[in-house]
């Protein structure tokens, strides 16, 4: 294999992980969030390694991280802003906000601006259902949000 | 045995069998789509749901077992109701495109709809599509008329042993698909097709070629190794189209490996010696009537002082005990030995080649010519002036010395450049014959076609040796 793209770090993290897990394959979710977290999205000379690692077929390992929408397959930008459009969002106004949002940063769901500062999704529900609308902002969470709170927290943004 | 009742019908079962078995015994058709019975049960096209008195909801016919005593509806009105419903689910993306679809004619999707489904589709929204990348030689994707039954996945995971199909993303848009377009790597990829209820997976090889209602089907065994895995041979107007798996569960299951799936083309191959053929004036092979060949090649044996006669073990044991009956008496003091594989000189040097089916024997009859008493070929002895060649296709040429030779059987020009006679013989698919696979079993190969161009059967060309009078 060509040389490693992950750290020492993400292997000695495994490493610690192994024992927690009945399986070897069970370390595929939190091997993808850690490798996330080191490369910022999953491109897939990662998902091989990943693979590598694990002793699974890569395709396996792309099947795993494309259902879920936490793993990033594509480059995202500085700031991942994802609204959840669900049922309770949606009642409450969350394709008016996603609308914003695309208007605000001229770009559709699902692209990046330029600058590759913004990246909007739309998201499945957050499990915020009681604060609705709801978003997510890299890790964090925004609830009860309208029009202007939304506006105020994009443009609060470095 | 236990009994169920199935649509009134008294029905006897194994313990553990499921509905789908238990009523395909007795005569009745449960439709379904993700079941296979070579592959895990997931349960998730819920097509086969059938009605069970004393159960509230219906049941998946593939994942509940019969019990003693049940009582089971496959035509209630809630059943067929369930049945018309998810034909109609199944339908809203599916483009309809049957007649350029070559699944058209024995797709599961097809049948299921014209027996259950509504013949009105109340769809009018868009429709989801894909773009299709490439999957490597074997297979064509189409990944429209997908339904989404994994049992694709399931083939490559648990039969050929590899996860290389998979299905990305999830919801309405779920794909099937490898890699990025890589290339299927199994060897047993033209299994994808067969098991694929759609469309979807479709042979590149066979597809378009000819019309599944147009082919005839000769049940046959494939001459590709020592298992001997039991096929289908389809062909039209003496050509082979394709070979499909024919269920044996004690020799190759469901399955067929793509070298024995695809070995037929040589059958067909404009390189193959169709003709009686003699070395011409400049040294290459020209073609003659069977009258010349046949005084050519007995000129060229019968003065021999010493003859080897070496036997593919791609024959069947009629033809060997033809030879072993003929040649003593007809080339008396020639010396009889069986090729086959290099490397694989006796039954002792066969094993598997693989986990799931192929042989290190790469010809079907091995074990038989043993048995038949063929001692193996060990290299040509000395003093060796002229060497004659029965064979199949399939038993690969070791290498022969530059002295009198005659080819009798299945061969392509290349191979025969060195040849003074050919006399063409015929092929897995155009006789009638035993073979005995490594398990020890014998089993019969149908002729399926005509031999080819001026071809004959091997009996038929000893026959005319014993009656021609050398002029
Ligand atoms: S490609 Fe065929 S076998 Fe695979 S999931 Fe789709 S319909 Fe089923
Ligand atoms: S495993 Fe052998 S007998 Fe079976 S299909 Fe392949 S070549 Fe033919
Ligand atoms: S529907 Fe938006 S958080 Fe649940
Ligand atoms: S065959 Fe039973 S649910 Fe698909």
């Amino acid at each position: 294999m060509a040389s490693k793209i992950l750290s020492q770090k993400f292997y000695a993290e495994m490493e610690k992980l192994i024992p927690r897990y009945p399986t070897r394959v069970a370390l595929l979710l939190p091997a993808l969030h850690q490798a996330q977290e080191e490369t910022g999205w999953l491109p897939p000379e990662v998902l091989e390694e990943i693979g590598a690692y694990i002793g699974i077929h890569p395709a396996q390992v792309r099947e795993v991280a494309s259902f879920y929408t936490m793993y990033n397959l594509t480059p995202v930008g500085k700031y991942h802003v994802k609204i959840c459009t669900n049922v309770a969002c949606c009642l409450r106004g969350a394709n008016e906000l996603v609308e914003q949002v695309e208007r605000k940063l001229n770009i559709q769901c699902g692209e990046t601006t330029r600058d590759r500062k913004f990246t909007l999704m739309e998201e499945e529900c957050l499990g915020a259902c009681g604060t609705a609308p709801a978003m997510m902002l890299n890790d964090d969470y925004y609830e009860n949000l309208d029009s202007k709170k939304l506006d105020q927290i994009l443009e609060s943004l470095e | 045995m236990p009994k169920c009742t199935i649509d009134g019908r008294e029905a006897e079962f194994t313990p553990g069998q499921n509905l789908i078995e238990v009523a395909k015994k007795v005569g009745i058709e449960i439709p379904y789509f993700c079941y296979h019975p070579g592959l895990s049960v997931v349960a998730q096209c819920r097509m086969c749901a059938v009605q069970v008195e004393k159960m509230g909801k219906l049941q998946t016919a593939c994942s509940t077992p019969a019990t003693e005593g049940m009582v089971v509806h496959t035509r209630s009105e809630i059943a067929k109701q369930n049945q018309r419903s998810i034909m109609e689910f199944l339908l809203i993306n599916h483009p309809l495109d049957c007649p350029i679809c070559d699944k058209s004619g024995e797709c599961d999707l097809q049948d299921n709809s014209y027996k259950f489904g509504d013949s009105n589709s109340r769809y009018t929204e868009e429709r989801r599509t894909y773009l299709d990348l490439d999957m490597g030689p074997v297979i064509k994707k189409n990944m429209n008329r997908c339904i989404h039954c994994t049992r694709c996945i399931r083939f490559g995971e648990e039969v050929a042993n590899i996860h290389e199909m998979v299905a990305v993303r999830r919801g309405n848009n779920t794909e099937i698909t490898t890699i990025d377009g890589r290339p299927l790597e199994t060897d047993y990829a033209g299994n994808y097709s067969d098991i694929c209820p759609t469309g979807s997976l479709t042979l590149k090889d066979f597809r378009f070629k000819r019309r599944a209602w147009y082919l005839k089907k000769t049940n046959t065994v494939c001459e590709g190794c020592s298992r001997g895995c039991n096929m289908e041979i389809h062909q039209d107007a003496n050509r082979v189209h394709r070979c499909l798996p024919r269920v044996n569960m004690d020799v190759n299951q469901y399955w067929l490996c793509d070298e024995g799936r695809f070995n037929f083309h040589y059958l067909h191959s404009a390189e193959r010696v169709v003709e009686p053929a003699i070395k011409g004036k400049n040294d290459d092979l020209s073609m003659t009537d069977w009258d010349s060949a046949l005084d050519a090649a007995k000129a060229a044996l019968v003065g021999a002082r010493k003859l080897t006669v070496l036997v593919g073990s791609d024959l069947t044991n009629e033809e060997i005990l033809l030879l072993q009956s003929f040649i003593p008496q007809h080339l008396s003091g020639a010396e009889i030995v069986h090729f086959g594989t290099a490397g694989v000189a006796t039954v002792a040097d066969d094993a598997a080649a693989d986990k799931l089916l192929k042989r290190r024997s790469k010809t079907a009859n091995l074990h038989g010519i043993e048995q038949l008493g063929l001692k193996p070929f060990r290299g040509i002895s000395d003093g060796t002036d002229a060497v004659l060649v029965v064979r199949g296709g399939r038993a690969e040429l070791p290498e022969l010395p530059s002295v009198k030779l005659v080819g009798v059987g299945v061969f392509e020009k290349s191979e025969a450049r060195n040849f003074s006679v050919v006399l063409p013989g015929t092929a897995f698919a155009e006789k009638d014959g035993t073979i005995v696979n490594f398990q020890g079993k014998e089993q019969k190969l149908r002729r399926a076609v005509i031999p080819a161009g001026k071809s004959k059967a091997l009996s038929e060309i000893l026959m005319m040796w014993m009656n021609r009078k050398s002029s």
